[in-house]
């Protein structure tokens, strides 16, 4: 009852829906350009939302997040280039029908699958998130770091191949956590003499910087990905269309759901296996690759209910589980707001503000969608040379709203530079950014219980959360090793009979 | 090919070992205070540092045992560099693209945002393969006055101004 009053509030008398519409809208823009992934889009928001009240900043990150993932499928459909990773499987029947002429009626399956995956995602959302966050109210110091240990356990899951790459740029982002100063005990640390540097590297900055701007050194260079060159109109499916979805759309909320819960999970490997289930149980799995509606229905569904699953263990326990919401932890802990039942308590109009926003999106998607697409089709058709000037400009203009200092600029810069490097060889994002944002709560959760038990560390192994989570995590970095052995092993029995 | 893989991960490997023993040489300069605590202000910087040395040691290795320093890689390195998207190429081509960045943050505090985000739209673009002509510096000009319009005059937001605005 006290959150419906406060939804009503919040519906009423502040501008949650302007700042719903104005999220999605960015999402969808963002997310409908090749190469800026949902996870960039909502970076590329961050510094816009530092003046905002908490409320409404988180509203349209989330928001954002929601846009970008439907974004994503219209190049994925139009040009057969996913706009965000999750809509790589969007392609694989999107550009069938394209090419049969449906480019319109694609666009309409995906524009309603993702309106049925995220209200699917979103009531999975306010039914598991709350009580699952009151578990944490039980937690002390050392379970909190065994907390911070299991959601660094996610780089294992997150690798592609090398946990030992994954595990280096961790302890790189843990690194860069304990730049400024110390939590206990008040001293500097490689501040070198900069004031600027005494409060800390902002996640921001370094998040802006690995994702949008190595992106932007990555495409340098590269050529357009050539015009649309005809209008397309979306077509919503008939009631009849709506019934034969059914059963992909009911695959992709599951198998949504599920890998949005995962640490590691996210969009795409959701997409993927929905397709493949989808096909398997499909009536007509002969059609799937060749234009098959189901096709289309099934990744977007999975992707879109990612988006609002994904926020489960977020706001739950503060565990970030891909890009995009590790870029929502950053908006969160920018407006001094920390995930867990405590969230539920005092700031409350923050998480029911979240639920009404994402619901809002959910249903404002089909009108938006459909008006935006022209204007979509029109930035695609865009010459990269201009829209890497201007995205270059934005982020440099954007960041420096934070703190008005051109050291924000810097720092963004040289974590592009760094970013590119660990793209080149192979280095994964994720857990640098992991770490940057766990850094702080596993460093001051750790020492403040050793400083209870007098420098026993034994009072680890007294609270059973610690131990159950501790073990977790043994089983999860366990769990990927053995997976990344066999994997190297086959791939070397291939190389031999080669 | 499994080669220069090799070579990139041993590049990562002395890359990550080279971060190691920079951070730990800049733990020295943490100072010890009163206040800390049993592990102190330095003590998981110094096992981070630990460990991350231990981790660019197997990755150094590993790479050498994949063949990184092997010499069957040299006539493949001696032939004619494919024309797919080559790392040595793209490199100083992406370091170009970083290069404007740089050049704004040292210049807009002399010349102002406005000509400062004109100059890096125009050049960027000029960088990217835009044509040179009219059109060009229209767009970098249109492009300047636009996020001139929405930052400081639509959001309130201070930019940095210089000599001239």
């Amino acid at each position: 009852m006290h959150s419906l009053g406060i939804a009503f509030d919040l519906l009423f008398g502040s501008p949650i829906i302007l700042y719903s519409i104005i999220g999605l809208t960015w999402g969808i823009v963002g997310g409908s350009l090749p190469g800026i992934s949902a996870s960039i889009t909502m970076a590329l928001l961050l510094p816009f939302t530092y003046g905002m009240a908490p409320v409404q900043a988180i509203v349209m990150l989330a928001c954002t997040y929601i846009g970008a993932e439907y974004g994503g499928s219209i190049p994925a459909i139009l040009i057969r280039t996913p706009g965000t990773n999750s809509a790589a499987a969007t392609v694989i029947d999107g550009y069938e029908m394209k090419r049969q002429g449906r480019a319109g009626e694609a666009l309409g399956i995906s524009l309603w699958s993702g309106v049925i995956g995220s209200l699917f995602g979103l009531l999975m959302l306010v039914v598991m998130t709350e009580p699952l966050s009151w578990v944490a109210l039980a937690f002390k110091p050392t379970s909190y770091f065994a907390l911070g240990i299991l959601g660094l356990s996610v780089i294992a899951s997150m690798t592609n191949g090398s946990l030992l790459k994954g595990l280096a740029a961790a302890v790189v982002g843990l690194m860069i956590a304990t730049v400024g100063t110390d939590p206990i005990s008040g001293v500097t640390r490689f501040t070198f003499g900069s004031p600027e540097l005494l409060g800390g590297v902002e996640p921001v900055l370094i998040m802006i910087g690995v994702f949008a701007v190595s992106e932007l050194m990555m495409q340098s260079g590269s050529k357009g990905l050539g015009g649309i060159g005809e209008q397309v109109r979306v077509r919503l499916p008939s009631l009849s269309m709506m019934n034969r979805l059914k059963r992909s759309q009911f695959i992709g909320c599951l198998l949504g759901t599920f890998e949005g819960l995962t640490p590691g999970g996210g969009g795409s490997i959701a997409a993927f296996l929905s397709y493949n289930e989808a096909r398997r149980w499909s009536k007509e799995p002969e059609k799937f690759g060749k234009g098959s509606e189901e096709g289309v229905a099934a990744p977007e569904t999975a992707n879109n209910t990612v988006a609002s699953a994904a926020l489960i263990p977020l706001l739950s326990f503060g565990i970030p589980s891909s890009n995009s919401t590790a870029v929502l932890l950053g908006g969160l802990l920018i407006h001094g707001l920390l995930p867990g039942p405590r969230l539920f308590e005092q700031n409350a109009d923050v998480v029911v503000g979240l639920y009404l926003g994402s619901f809002i999106a959910t249903l404002a998607q089909i009108l938006v969608g459909i008006l935006l697409l022209p204007f979509c089709v029109w930035l695609v058709n865009r010459p990269r040379a201009y829209l890497a000037g201007f995205i270059l400009a934005l982020i440099l203009s954007g960041i420096f709203t934070l703190n008005t200092s051109l050291f924000d600029l810097g720092i963004a810069l040289g974590m592009g530079l760094v970013g590119y490097l660990m793209r080149r060889a192979g280095y994964p994002f994720l857990p640098l950014i992991l770490g940057v944002v766990l850094g702080h709560m596993v460093e001051s959760s750790y020492r403040r219980s050793l400083l209870l038990s007098g420098g026993d560390h034994t009072i680890f192994l007294e609270d059973p959360i610690a131990v159950g989570l501790l073990i977790a995590s043994t089983i999860f970095v366990t769990l990927s090793l053995v997976r990344e052995f066999r994997d190297a092993r086959n791939a070397k029995l291939k190389d031999v009979h080669a | 090919m499994r080669e220069q893989a090799a070579l990139k991960d041993l590049a990562g490997g002395v890359a990550v070992l080279a971060i190691a023993g920079l951070y730990y040489w800049a733990t020295g300069d943490i100072a010890e205070s009163t206040l800390s605590d049993e592990v102190g202000a330095s003590g998981l910087p110094r096992i981070l540092a630990f460990a991350l040395a231990g981790l660019g040691l197997i990755l150094t290795a590993r790479a050498v045992m994949a063949g990184a320093l092997s010499p069957a890689h040299e006539p493949a390195a001696k032939s004619p560099a494919p024309e797919t998207d080559d790392e040595t190429s793209t490199l100083p081509r992406a370091l170009g693209f970083l290069a404007f960045g740089v050049a704004y943050v040292c210049l807009v505090s002399f010349i102002g945002y406005l000509p400062a985000i004109a100059l890096l739209i125009g050049a960027v673009a000029l960088y990217e393969g835009a044509p040179r002509n009219w059109k060009t510096l229209v767009i970098a000009a249109g492009g300047a006055l636009l996020y001139w319009g929405i930052f400081v005059k639509i959001l309130g937001v201070h930019q940095p101004s210089g000599l001239f605005f």
